[in-house]
């Protein structure tokens, strides 16, 4: 066996471990249930960081066409909707904003590496008590192709995913 | 017969001249009106919705109006109204675009020798307008705009006349005169 060819198996059986290692641990963390029939979304807090208007309502809005997307809730209500109070069955979810990196799209077209925009941001699913069911970070982020505000359609997407995961 | 065909050549002359005047005319006239169409108060052509809209596409390109209480946006054969009084925050801000966008924009950006990297530095700059607003049930809706630039404060000027509210007050005119010292 050649020295290239051993390098090429190790490189291979390192990729094998890697990816055997975090489908582990995808596995190993449980995953709670959530059983509920409506689902209220909040608009997203940014009070911590200083977040651009346009970043917060695109947040809030392709959260809302994402979870609606799942199909796993008879009814998505908006943030204020009058009608959810009368909702049994209801759970909440709180969305708060604690990192902000705007990138630049001209940067990232022109480098391909520079100009990163990422939004750090903290979910949480609570019932209508105010009860946590579930709590995740999830980070927005657009690298290569779309303006900045892709990042907070990526962020709905990953959303969403958590709660096919969950329910 | 010499005469008749003079007469025939001056009749030509005669008309091809009032054709090139015609034409003059018209070309003018279309200079002058284009920009009184443009200028119309209240109407905002060549907006893009990027998101927020019930019933408009994502990134739908159209006629933004701010006339009798109401946020109007004619995109092709939709429409779709928002009551300026139920607008609860207009933000504007400033971004940049790629001057080339569109399909045309994404292939080019994989051009040879970096030409695609070269053309993204050719950027024009755009306002972005954002409205916050609450349906009939109170649910909160929001939705973003872009257009060219120097229309967003416009905009929002047209929207809180009409009866919309802001959290972020517009900036006096800095070429207002100061008001008098006490």
């Amino acid at each position: 066996m050649t020295r290239t060819h051993m390098i090429c198996a190790l490189t291979l059986a390192v990729m094998a471990s890697v990816f055997t290692a975090s489908t582990g641990i995808a596995q190993d963390t449980p995953q709670p249930k959530i059983h509920a029939s409506s689902i209220q979304i909040l608009m997203v807090d940014s009070k911590e960081v200083t977040l651009p208007a346009e970043f917060q309502v695109a947040l809030y809005e392709n959260l809302v066409d994402e979870v609606q997307k799942t199909g796993k809730f008879q009814h998505v209500y908006r943030d204020g909707d009058r009608s959810a109070t009368d909702a049994t069955d209801l759970v909440v979810l709180h969305s708060t904003v604690h990192g902000f990196k705007k990138g630049s799209e001209e940067k990232r077209q022109v480098t391909t590496v520079a100009g990163a925009t990422t939004i750090n941001i903290h979910c949480q699913i609570t019932d209508k008590t105010g009860k946590s069911l579930l709590e995740r970070d999830v980070t927005g982020k657009v690298r290569f192709f779309g303006g900045n505000l892709r990042a907070t359609y990526d962020f709905g997407k990953k959303v969403a995913e958590i709660i096919r995961q969950s329910s | 017969m010499q005469l008749c065909v003079m007469r025939a050549q001056e009749v030509w002359i005669r008309m091809t001249s009032r054709a090139v005047l015609f034409g003059a005319v018209a070309i003018v006239a279309m200079f002058l009106v284009h920009p009184c169409m443009a200028q119309q108060p209240g109407t905002f052509p060549g907006t893009k919705q990027v998101l927020g809209l019930e019933g408009v596409k994502h990134n739908a390109t159209g006629i933004l109006t701010v006339q009798k209480g109401t946020l109007e946006f004619t995109s092709g054969k939709k429409k779709t109204d928002v009551p300026a009084s139920s607008i609860s925050d207009v933000v504007t801000d400033k971004d940049s675009q790629r001057a080339i966008g569109g399909v045309v924009g994404t292939i080019s950006m994989f051009g040879p020798y970096g030409s695609g990297r070269f053309l993204s530095l050719f950027r024009t700059k755009i306002d972005t307008v954002t409205i916050n607003y609450h349906d009939t049930t109170g649910a909160l809706h929001g939705a973003v705009f872009t257009m060219p630039t120097g229309k967003a404060e416009e905009v929002k000027q047209d929207l809180l006349a009409e009866g919309a509210h802001t959290t972020i007050p517009t900036a006096p005119d800095a070429t207002a005169p100061p008001a008098a010292a006490k």
